[in-house]
């Protein structure tokens, strides 16, 4: 299976956005059970401060009536002192109990009992103090032996003591929570942290499982790419093969046409030679008594050397146009020699073998510089060019001079277009793909040739991994473009 | 050379009987008398100068110069020179190759195995003829070892 990056980056971002979200979540519950902690917290410190605030009312009270037996019993100031301290310090522990009860109104009322509870007892208390100051210790005794005092006393303790448990259920309470919070963090953290843990196994999963895939379809490439290479190098191979056939066949047929060629030739020869005798023998004055003697005469005179004469042009041609091919196939055998050449330089001198006809015949060849170097056959490259230049100068118009423009049209990477201009008389659009046929020729055929040149140039050109192209118009002129590449690739 | 006496012959290996009568017709025309014997095929010209046994001992007695051709039915000329070149009794025969190959890696090659004369057979007759000529002036010429 092909790997999809889409459903990678997918699958990715759900697990990192699942990751987060849970990260999220935890970071808020954190948040959010810190602040309870700490609510919880202040809580427990308020009920320690109401357990205190309490418990030093309570004591109030009782130095007050500690104080009130000492002075009752003793009748000394010194014993009075205490029990004037209490009494002045109730109001203010009063005041702090109510403010360390302010939050908590449902104890407002028990507040208010403990109040006037002490109120009464204060009142009790300073009733025997009077009383005593007045004299009236009897009395005084008499009240506290009522045991009223007592039992304010005994109600002011049990009040505080109801406090008390309300204070220390809600500290219980408090610290429970706490307890109970601490537990969730540690467990929400736990599961959040499992959670974060196993998203993120899921990405690297997702990520390894992806990255193999890709390894493979590497692989897979990989090997598909040398199985291109392989059959690259196959049909190659046999088109090698096939081309090496075909110029091996073009040889041998070649030269085996020689062969009877030469007898042709030979015996045409051989007869011209015996010819003369006859000649010699028509020429007797002798002869002419035969009655068949002007035909005969006639015969040796004309009509033979006449046959001989077309036998002997029509085997000389054929023998050009075998040279020919044994030529072009000779040239496709011929091991490539690469080198460096600057084409201006190259150029120049192409220019400089043809500088004469070019003269006589009133023209010129521009060569458009600059020109790029490339590396190529020299030889071949000197054939294709030098072809051009005699074609153009050969096929130029009658009725005005040839002008030859060289110049290089383009410079891809790795090849070089070269174009050869002409203002000659042009090639018909029918014959713009004859031209380049072995043999054949275009125009009217006043000149000399067996219609090989460009068939030639084609060879050499797609030899060099080039190609040619032309353009023309009838009565204008001519291009032919030549692609050459920049760096010579042997094939074999 | 004919008034030798041990006569040199010229053993012609050629498959055109057309080609071999032109080079007789104009051997004799250069004024070479010797005799010839003609063979169309590799196997029989072969035969005749290693002998039946094949060793080439009934060369060592000959004075031979063979004219081959390098085109021929049953085997190459080349073979064939490689061959006289490589006996021990035939390695001193002249071998004057005449073909219609002109490529310069086979005369090279010829060459290199010790042919001692390579021609190439022109389509133009007078070219052909004229080299025929000028080898019966070779013929004149060259020394034909001596028996041993």
């Amino acid at each position: 299976m092909p790997p999809d990056p889409q459903r990678l980056l997918r699958t990715t971002y759900a697990f990192g956005a699942a990751g987060f979200a849970a990260l999220l979540l935890l970071m808020i519950a954190s948040f959010w059970l810190a602040q309870r902690t700490q609510s919880t917290t202040e809580n427990v410190l308020k009920a320690r401060a109401q357990r205190t605030v309490l418990v030093r009312l309570l004591s109030t009270v009782q130095d007050a009536e500690t104080g009130q037996r000492g002075y009752l019993l003793t009748g000394e100031d010194r014993y009075l002192k205490p029990y004037e301290t209490a009494i002045s310090d109730i109001e203010p522990r009063l005041r702090d109990v109510r403010a360390a009860f302010k939050e908590n109104p449902e104890e407002g009322p028990a507040i208010e009992k403990i109040d006037e509870t002490i109120d009464q007892k204060l009142a009790e208390l300073a009733k025997t103090i009077s009383a005593f100051n007045a004299g009236k210790s009897s009395e005084a005794l008499e009240i506290v032996k009522s045991d009223h005092g007592k039992d304010l006393m005994d109600q002011i303790r049990v009040l505080i003591g109801e406090a008390f448990q309300h204070v220390d259920k809600k500290l219980s309470q408090g610290v429970e929570q706490q307890r109970i919070d601490a537990a969730a963090a540690r467990q929400f953290s736990l599961l959040a942290g499992t959670f974060i843990l196993l998203t993120a196994l899921g990405a690297i999963a997702t990520i390894v499982r992806y990255t193999r895939q890709l390894v493979s379809a590497r692989n897979e490439l990989q090997e598909l790419n040398t199985g291109l290479e392989n059959r690259v190098a196959e049909r190659t191979a046999d088109l090698k093969r096939a081309n090496e056939e075909i110029q091996r066949f073009a040889y041998i047929v070649s030269h085996d046409l020689r062969a009877p060629l030469v007898n042709v030739m030979g015996y045409t020869s051989e007869l011209e030679a015996s010819l003369e005798t006859l000649q010699a023998l028509t020429n007797d004055p002798q002869f002419h008594v035969l009655a068949t003697a002007e035909a005969a005469k006639a015969a040796v005179t004309t009509d033979l050397p006449e046959s001989i004469g077309f036998i002997r042009t029509s085997t000389q041609k054929m023998d050009g146009l075998i040279k020919a091919i044994l030529k072009l196939s000779r040239e496709g055998q011929r091991v490539l020699a690469p080198e460096r050449i600057n084409l201006a330089d190259f150029f120049d001198s192409v220019a400089d073998s043809v500088q004469h006809r070019v003269s006589s015949a009133g023209g010129e060849i521009r060569i458009v510089k600059p020109l790029a170097s490339i590396e190529g056959d020299r030889l071949a490259l000197e054939q294709i060019f030098g072809n051009l230049v005699d074609n153009a100068l050969k096929y130029r118009a009658k009725d005005r001079p040839p002008v030859i423009k060289i110049s290089q049209v383009s410079n891809r990477w790795g090849a070089v277009d070269i174009e050869v201009e002409d203002n000659g008389r042009g090639i018909g659009e029918e014959d713009r793909e004859r031209v380049f046929d072995l043999f054949r020729r275009a125009g009217p055929q006043d000149q000399q040739g067996e219609g090989i040149g460009l068939a030639h140039v084609r060879t050499l050109v797609r030899r060099l991994g080039g190609e040619i192209t032309m353009s023309s118009q009838l009565g204008r002129g001519t291009t032919f473009r030549v692609t050459l590449p920049s760096k010579l690739n042997i094939r074999g | 050379m004919t008034n030798s006496g041990d006569a040199v012959r010229i053993v012609m290996i050629e498959d055109d009987a057309g080609h071999a009568r032109l080079i007789e017709r104009n051997i004799r025309r250069a004024g070479v008398n010797n005799e010839i014997i003609p063979f169309t095929t590799g196997t029989d010209a072969l035969a005749y100068v290693f002998g039946s046994d094949g060793s080439g001992e009934v060369s060592s007695k000959r004075h031979l110069l063979v004219l081959l051709d390098l085109n021929l039915p049953d085997m190459t000329g080349v073979g064939i020179l490689e061959k006289i070149k490589a006996n021990e009794h035939t390695r001193r025969i002249p071998v004057v190759v005449l073909t219609t190959t002109d490529d310069e890696r086979e005369i090279k090659r010829c060459y290199d195995l010790g042919a001692n004369v390579y021609i190439t057979k022109p389509v133009d007759y007078d070219n052909f003829s004229n080299a025929i000529r000028q080898l019966g002036l070779f013929f004149s010429v060259i020394q034909v070892p001596e028996t041993q």
